[in-house]
């Protein structure tokens, strides 16, 4: 097949006239959550080209950054309530928050594809439940499938107890839903086999941080326009938060020390404007961060205001912390001065050779966040993701702390230290963490269960994975997959019938044959499906009204544009089917503002909306209402309440309120043996590569839009892997070649080693230095996962799979004909 | 007067297939032949899809010259409008072969210049080392000359429309465009069209 590559099949798209109907939403995707409007409209009309003649308000051909450009692919035509309507879905030009004018991505530019059509790539949406009847999934009632899941739920907690009850669901797709099953999953079970689609059980993923007294998403958008210099650390904001990089980051022009192993567009774009890329080893960022520290603390460019004011000095304080990881790894501002003045890895010399940044750019560094200009510290703020924190979680984490409180950057305009997000922020607690009943501890500690695990031991029994590629989006993941696959499909008995009792009596003896029993909710099948002996159809984004939290911490109502195909529920209406048929209370909720309204009073921290909650039911109405008013522009938590009008908080921490001891920050240690244990352990030996993961600009998650997007899965038709020049000279690998990557090594769920093996084009840059390789971390089929690490272990204060710990052998399959067809130039130029 | 037709091009069963993670590529060589635009066969030798594709249309108008081939060198990049006198456009050498590509070694294309993101110029950022045009410099969206416009990196929701190119002898004739031009709702409304159109 040749022909020519369209992004749409538009020659014309028609202009919302005045009086289309206007959903406010916010997007689907990043954590920047850029605000939102759908144009609705019958089919057939039309607004005219003129201002006052279509409900863009714009004359056309509109100029450039009018915002009021609808792009092909940001419309569609759907059916709603029986009519052909259009429907376009533009960044709201008059946004004046996050995505300012109309601003948006190449992601949630195409949101409007995302929408159900029967005669489009949306068409293969879930409609009905679906019951596997001899191999085959084959449709059922509602009715029917949560009888069997609540009947299966109940004899799974009463016969094996409630750790072999598992949930595995999406952390971030709305309170409403979040709520509803935490509130079944924790309270109404009371299990502790929950984990988020992200990892493999409850916490936090920032602990050394956390223990240094800051909140995790403390900063605004507006701190990132404000700084004079902002350090980020293992992420690529143009790629993954474009938004939060074109609007805040690049236009305020802050110096910008860029920490990655890769030299991405944003590592390109800071040596460019004036700051500096530390291309660091993977699993050296401690090193680099605490050479910076130590360099800053040489030359006297602390912030001595804010240590002597805000960080805890006296080791009785930090000693008696009700935190027993504070009372481990903190550290007082003499001990912090101490250690690191004594840490010959923190010389320069010392650090440039463990990381390969040379002095000069370690130097640069510090100069850019500390050296005093005018007798006044730059105004900095330090920004991290998953490329810090998913090596060496804790360590690093408090590497970065460290830096954090040594040079004052939290609680201030344009000094904050805080995530950039990897998603948007929508869990809610329904019922709390029953860490009491979790089997794992650390040094005589309760830490979160390690469920991957208590999965491939054989322990759980029955797991719910509700909205997310589970496989795919775990380490080891093909080990995951064969496990999964031994459990469910390879031990009898498969269910033969479709006569309820005798399916659940067909699960029942599978459980006892030492098997399990998966539902699977989703949008679509995907990669997952084939464990699942249920699957329930779920409704999404657009689809009900829904609320959540971006990575600024701003609340807003996701508005419903259309119903869902067929019977699609929400999952929260699935949770409450299942929870009332087990006998629960508590679970009778009418709609999502229901929900929400109940979700109030536990909502606390960042997230904090009780106090908007309770002033919106005392005034008579209905929050979700306040918040379609609240428009794009929303709110942000936490929310208080001064004179009779809420209120939202630009950032945290601005009254110096930290979490330390007595309100104060604190420092922690740094553990420099255990990073080296762990490298030894989990990085590639000299025959391997260092298989770096992550996301990709136009892709998102699982891929679950993206795949029936054409503009976005035609550009990377399969997945990639970025080599340098130096190896694919040596391995004989051009761009457009198909290469493998496979590892003996795979360290497993359980400790042991498996095997994994990948294949993907080849994309010769400079992205990657020589002796690394990327790939997208989640491409179905083809994740990178399937060479990374599975053991949670190796981080066992805290379990986490340490994602970026991938490794293995490269070599080349063939040629194909896909440079033809698929950009190879380079990404990173600025 | 304008004639314009419309042709189902290519197309993808990426959502059909999307369950077992396998994707149908998206077939684009720089083999193809751009569409002749003599105003008589014209695109009709275009491949289709299957029933299963979402098609692409191209479009196509009379002939209207912007250049010549000999006068061209490798890493030019000659401006024009089209197909109205408000949608800026630019001939590209590009001393490689490309997709759409005409002349003796199928290395001339010409695009709109304007950013399918938010508009903002792309005029002068051709960098013929990579092929590419950007990154723009508003958002840095860069596009793949040598790929039908493709985005390299970057957040256009479209592709750089091309503008599909012909030769008679040593012109360089224009003939029509694939998808819409930055700002317009059509490429032929709201805007004075460029003579010979």
């Amino acid at each position: 097949m040749s022909g020519i590559p369209a992004t749409s099949a538009k020659t014309r798209v028609p202009l919302p006239p005045v009086g289309a109907k206007v959903v406010t939403t916010a997007c689907e995707y990043c954590p920047v959550a850029c605000g939102y409007k759908a144009f609705i409209w019958p089919v057939g009309l039309e607004g005219e080209p003129t201002a006052e003649g279509n409900a863009l308000g714009a004359d056309f051909p509109t100029g450039p950054l009018s915002g009021r450009w609808p792009s092909p692919n940001m419309h569609t035509e759907v059916t709603i309530d029986g009519q052909l309507q259009n429907v376009l879905i533009m960044p709201d030009p008059d946004a004046d928050v996050v995505n300012n004018g109309g601003n948006h991505s190449v992601r949630g530019g195409t949101l409007a594809l995302k929408l159900y059509r029967p005669d489009g790539p949306t068409r293969d949406r879930l409609q009905h439940p679906l019951l596997r009847v001899n191999g085959t999934l084959q449709p059922i009632s509602w009715d029917m499938a949560t009888d069997i899941i609540a009947t299966m739920i109940r004899h799974t907690v009463d016969t094996y107890g409630e750790l072999a009850m598992g949930f595995k669901h999406y952390s971030y797709e709305f309170f409403e839903n979040t709520f509803a099953i935490t509130k079944l999953a924790y309270g109404a079970i009371g299990t502790p086999n929950v984990a988020p689609h992200h990892n493999t059980g409850h916490g936090t993923d920032t602990p050394g941080l956390d223990d240094t007294g800051v909140d995790s998403f403390s900063a605004g958008y507006a701190d990132y326009a404000e700084a004079d210099a902002i350090m980020i650390v293992g992420t690529d904001p143009y790629e993954t938060k474009t938004v939060a990089f074109t609007q805040w980051i690049a236009p305020g022009g802050a110096t910008l020390v860029q920490m990655d192993p890769r030299k991405t567009f944003t590592a390109a774009y800071a040596e460019k404007n004036g700051g500096v890329h530390l291309q660091v080893t993977p699993g050296t960022d401690a090193w680099a961060i605490g050479a910076i520290a130590r360099y800053i603390l040489e030359q006297g460019w602390e912030d001595a205001g804010f240590i002597a004011d805000h960080v805890v000095n006296t080791r009785a304080e930090i000693d008696e912390d009700g935190s027993w990881r504070r009372r481990i790894w903190g550290r007082t501002v003499d001990e912090f001065r101490a250690a690191y003045l004594a840490e010959d890895d923190y010389r320069l010399a010392d650090a440039a050779r463990i990381t390969g940044v040379p002095e000069e750019k370690l130097v640069k560094a510090a100069e850019i966040l500390a050296k005093p200009v005018n007798g006044q510290p730059p105004k900095a703020s330090l920004l991290y993701e998953k490329g810090l924190y998913w090596t060496h979680n804790y360590e690093n984490t408090a590497a970065l702390g460290n830096l954090s409180v040594l040079i004052g950057a939290r609680g201030k305009p344009g000094r904050a230290t805080s995530r950039m997000g990897g998603h948007q922020r929508g869990g809610a607690s329904g019922a709390s963490y029953p860490m009491d009943k979790s089997p794992t501890e650390f040094q005589g500690n309760k830490v979160e269960m390690d469920c991957d695990r208590w999965v491939v031991e054989g322990k759980t029994r029955m797991v719910w994975s509700i909205g997310n590629d589970w496989v795919n989006g775990s380490g080891a993941s093909q080990y995951l997959r064969r496990r999964l696959h031994a459990m469910t499909r390879d031990t009898d008995p498969q269910i033969s019938t479709s006569v309820p009792e005798a399916v659940i009596s067909q699960l029942q003896q599978r459980l006892a044959a030492g098997g399990m029993f998966v539902v699977q909710s989703d949008i679509y099948l995907n990669d997952n499906s084939e464990f699942a002996d249920l699957v329930l159809p779920a409704a999404t984004w657009g689809e009900s009204d829904f609320t959540r939290n971006n990575a600024e911490r701003r609340l807003r109502l996701y508005g419903k544009i259309m119903d869902a195909p067929g019977e699609a529920k929400p999952d929260w209406q699935a949770v409450q089917m299942v929870a009332q048929k087990m006998g629960f209370e508590g679970f009778d909720w009418a709609d999502t503002n229901e929900i929400f309204v109940e979700s109030g009073p536990r909502a606390g921290g960042r997230k904090d909306y009780s106090k908007f909650v309770e002033w919106a039911v005392a005034e008579g109405l209905r929050p979700h209402d306040v918040l379609r008013e609240y428009g794009t522009t929303g709110i942000q938590t936490p929310v208080k309440i001064e004179g009779n009008t809420p209120v939202g908080t630009v950032r945290m921490h601005a009254e110096m309120d930290f979490k330390g001891p007595g309100g104060k920050s604190n420092f922690v240690h740094v553990d420099l043996q255990a990073i080296r244990d762990r490298n030894d352990l989990l990085g590639p030996n000299s025959d391997e590569f260092w298989v770096l993961t992550g996301r990709v600009n136009h892709l998102w998650q699982s891929l679950y839009d993206d795949l029936r997007k054409p503009h976005l899965i035609q550009r990377y038709p399969v997945s990639f892997l970025e080599i340098s020049p130096e190896d694919a000279r040596r391995l004989g690998v051009v761009s457009g070649d198909m290469v493998a990557v496979e590892s003996d090594r795979v360290r497993t769920q359980d400790l042991g080693t498996s095997q994994g093996a990948i294949t993907a084009v080849a994309y010769v840059t400079d992205q990657v230095a020589p002796g690394q390789v990327f790939a997208m971390f989640h491409y179905p089929g083809s994740p990178a996962n399937a060479v990374v690490t599975g053991d949670a272990a190796s981080t066992p204060q805290n379990p986490r799979q340490p994602f970026k710990f991938g490794r293995g052998r490269v070599t080349r399959i063939g040629s194909t004909d896909l440079a033809d067809r698929m950009p190879f130039a380079p990404r990173n130029l600025a | 007067m304008t004639t314009r037709r419309e042709f189902l091009a290519w197309g993808t069963a990426a959502g059909a297939a999307a369950a077992s993670g396998v994707i149908i590529p998206i077939a684009m060589s720089i083999d193809d032949d751009a569409p002749s635009g003599d105003g008589g066969s014209g695109g009709g030798d275009l491949p289709r899809g299957d029933a299963t594709v979402v098609p692409a249309l191209v479009t196509t108008y009379p002939p209207v010259k912007i250049g010549s081939v000999s006068a061209l060198r490798s890493g030019d990049e000659v401006a024009f409008n089209y197909p109205t006198e408000s949608s800026p456009a630019a001939l590209f050498k590009l001393g490689r072969p490309a997709a759409g590509g005409i002349g003796p070694d199928r290395d001339i294309v010409a695009f709109n210049t304007d950013c399918t993101h938010m508009g903002c110029p792309l005029a002068g950022g051709f960098n013929v080392e990579h092929g590419i045009l950007g990154p723009c410099g508003c958002h840095f969206t860069t596009f793949d000359l040598t790929h039908r416009g493709m985005v390299v990196i970057g957040q256009a929701t479209e592709n750089l429309p091309q503008i599909l190119l012909d030769i008679d002898g040593d012109d360089i004739l224009a003939v029509g465009t694939i998808g819409i031009v930055y700002g317009f709702r059509d490429n032929l409304l709201d805007a004075e069209l460029v003579e010979g159109i």
